[in-house]
């Protein structure tokens, strides 16, 4: 009986921790955005996109308004988890993280950019903003989807062998 | 000549005699010998190789076989006679001339009756070689000093004073057609992975070489896939604490006769940042020592090209770290600056392995005046570059594996010369580049950089910080445990 339900529970728990990768993935990016953008490697941080477009104000500006806006993020950082748990979880390997990642790019930065007043359009923005940005988005991405991957297999492998395929 | 491995020694004392003649050429090498006895009218042969057992063991066994002589009178079977009369308490019967010429060049020696098919495997083995002492490159201010030697007997008998378990595992292999070198796969039956013991086992037994001159390093270019990763995708230990713990939590061991150091698998990208210190140390002391190293290894390889972008592009500092970047240029570029005097640092840890220890003050004044103070006089250097350098360098000391150190010296190297051509987009793309090639790394099937890509929180937690053991409650889940309550 116990091996149906034991697979049910699992990929439960499956779920539940690509719930979480995605939020631990969205504060461990997040923290480098901000790194990034304190060093100007980058134009903006995830803060232009999630405060300072929307509102205006000092406090949007220094430390605060990175830590604010890292708290957001870490909740944001699930919905993309949850797109590539039902999608994508079949998929091995690091490369559809990294393709994921740049998709995700390409959403955020270029279809959906004039939602953010705060944030240059793609043309104007410095080539440094686009391949800083482009690489936290693909690091996101196989943080990810690899992980999700792995936990999706992991659970299916035969008892007898054990050692997981990437 | 190709030996025939499946032939049968024969029944004829005289025939036996003339095939291991010729195979181990016992009338060309002085150290390969044989010596006939006769007990009770039957002749009987002693082989034996010198330099690989102990004589004084070797005449005890032939006196007490001579005493025979007097003391019995001829019997209906003699083989057994001199079975039961053999003073040892390891005693095997070979019946394979292969297999007996294997055990004469171990260092046992191999007795043969005239007129039986069966020869006798007398270990009688005392190979040269060193005590159990505290390894080099693992040392710790308190606990045990013992450490593995040269000889897997002894390295097998240190682990098992350390795991007194029933379950714990030793198989023995032969590999190397010429080096019959022992290799032994060390588990803990119902916990390590049986898929992972299978793996190397047939990896191992696939292995077709002629001999294992650098012993465990060898064979773990054939175990793993290498190719041209430079991170060490097994790691290696000398000390038979950190063996143990190790097969506590479920990982595999391969142990090499003629070396002391241990293979650990599977092993992931944080098993060389840790060290058996911190566990030697209060839970937050060995944090606090994991953190500085962890920063240490980070400076180690992101120093360099951080700073060297930094000179290069000042408006990218924040106001309150302006002072960063030299205030003279120096006359050479400081890319060649700091290329330079990172291979010069190089030149010194090379030189310092194999210069003797009667020389090695004078180079270490050497280096430390001419390429310190004299570079920086002449203009060679601005000292900014030295004052960097010299934290990276210290930053790979740091480092607890000297493979990983070394590994990451080369990615420092690539990183430098990157962000000197591209600035940001350089450095940004190097950086990320260094995780995807660390997260596509597999190592025996394991993920090389998990717990963070692949993330599991538990494990890094482990990782971020030193855990009381009394809250080791479950094994890492990284070496599938079948049992994963730890007790």
């Amino acid at each position: 009986m116990s091996k149906h339900n034991n697979q049910e529970e699992s990929q439960h728990s499956v779920f539940l921790k690509s719930l979480f990768c995605g939020a631990a993935g969205g504060l461990i990016w997040g923290i480098v955005s901000s790194i990034a953008y304190f060093f100007s490697f980058s134009e903006v941080s995830h803060a232009s996109f999630i405060l300072r477009s929307f509102f205006s104000g000092s406090w949007t500006e220094g430390i605060l308004g990175e830590v604010i806006s890292l708290l957001i993020l870490i909740i944001l950082g699930i919905i993309p988890a949850l797109i590539y748990y039902f999608l994508f979880k079949k998929l091995h390997g690091i490369m559809p993280g990294v393709m994921f990642g740049i998709g995700i790019w390409v959403l955020i930065l270029i279809i959906m950019n004039p939602m953010f007043s705060y944030v240059p359009s793609i043309t104007e923005m410095k080539s440094d903003t686009i391949v800083t940005t482009l690489c936290q988005f693909i690091l996101y991405g196989v943080f990810v989807g690899y992980t999700i991957s792995y936990e999706h297999h992991d659970r299916r492998v035969v008892p007898e062998r054990t050692q997981n395929e990437a | 000549m190709k030996p025939d491995k499946e032939r049968k020694l024969s029944k004829s004392l005289k025939d036996n005699r003339k095939f291991l003649k010729e195979l181990l050429g016992i009338d060309v090498s002085f150290d390969a010998e044989f010596r006939t006895l006769n007990i009770l009218g039957t002749e009987i042969d002693i082989y034996f190789v010198n330099g690989l057992n102990d004589k004084d063991h070797i005449n005890i066994v032939m006196k007490e076989l001579l005493e025979l002589n007097d003391v019995e009178s001829k019997p209906k079977n003699i083989h057994e006679l001199i079975e039961n009369r053999l003073v040892n308490n390891q005693v095997e019967k070979v019946d394979v001339t292969y297999d007996a010429v294997t055990e004469i060049l171990s260092g046992l020696i191999v007795v043969i009756v005239d007129g039986y098919a069966e020869a006798f495997a007398v270990d009688t083995r005392s190979y040269p070689g060193r005590p159990p002492s505290e390894p080099d490159t693992e040392k710790v201010v308190r606990g045990s000093r013992d450490g593995y030697t040269e000889n897997i007997i002894v390295n097998t008998g240190l682990t098992r004073r350390r795991v007194r378990d029933d379950n714990l595992r030793f198989e023995m292999l032969r590999i190397g057609a010429r080096s019959r070198t022992d290799v032994a796969i060390a588990y803990i039956d119902d916990v390590a992975d049986p898929g992972l013991v299978d793996e190397i086992r047939s990896s191992l037994k696939k292995l077709d070489v002629d001999g294992l001159s650098m012993a465990e390093k060898s064979l773990e270019e054939f175990v793993v896939n290498q190719k041209g990763n430079p991170f060490p995708l097994v790691r290696f230990t000398e000390r038979p604490d950190v063996a143990s713990a190790h097969l506590f939590e479920g990982h595999v061991l391969i142990m090499v006769d003629t070396s002391p150091s241990v293979i650990i698998t599977p092993t992931t990208f944080f098993h060389h940042v840790q060290h058996a210190e911190e566990f030697r140390q209060s839970p937050v002391v060995g944090t606090f020592v994991r953190w500085v190293r962890f920063f240490a290894i980070f400076f180690s390889i992101f120093l360099l090209p951080l700073w060297l972008l930094f000179v290069m592009n000042p408006e990218l500092l924040p106001p309150n770290l302006a002072y960063i970047g030299p205030n003279e240029e120096g006359n050479i570029p400081l890319l060649v600056q700091v290329l330079l005097a990172d291979v010069g640092v190089e030149f010194l840890r090379i030189a310092a392995i194999h210069t003797p220890t009667a020389v090695s003050t004078a180079m270490g004044l050497i280096a430390a005046i001419l390429i310190g103070e004299i570079a920086i006089q002449v203009g060679l250097f601005t000292p900014e570059i030295i004052l960097y350098v010299a934290i990276s360098a210290m930053g790979a000391y740091a480092t607890p594996s000297y493979e990983l150190s070394v590994a990451n010296k080369i990615a420092r190297l690539l990183l430098v010369v990157i962000t000197a051509w591209l600035g940001v987009i350089g450095l940004v793309v190097g950086f990320t580049l260094y995780i995807l090639l660390l997260t596509r790394t597999l190592s025996l099937n394991t993920p090389y950089f998990w717990p963070v890509i692949p993330f599991n929180a538990k494990a890094l937690y482990h990782i971020l910080f030193r855990v009381p053991v009394p809250l080791h409650k479950v094994r890492p889940s990284i070496v599938h445990p079948q049992d994963e309550k730890r007790r």
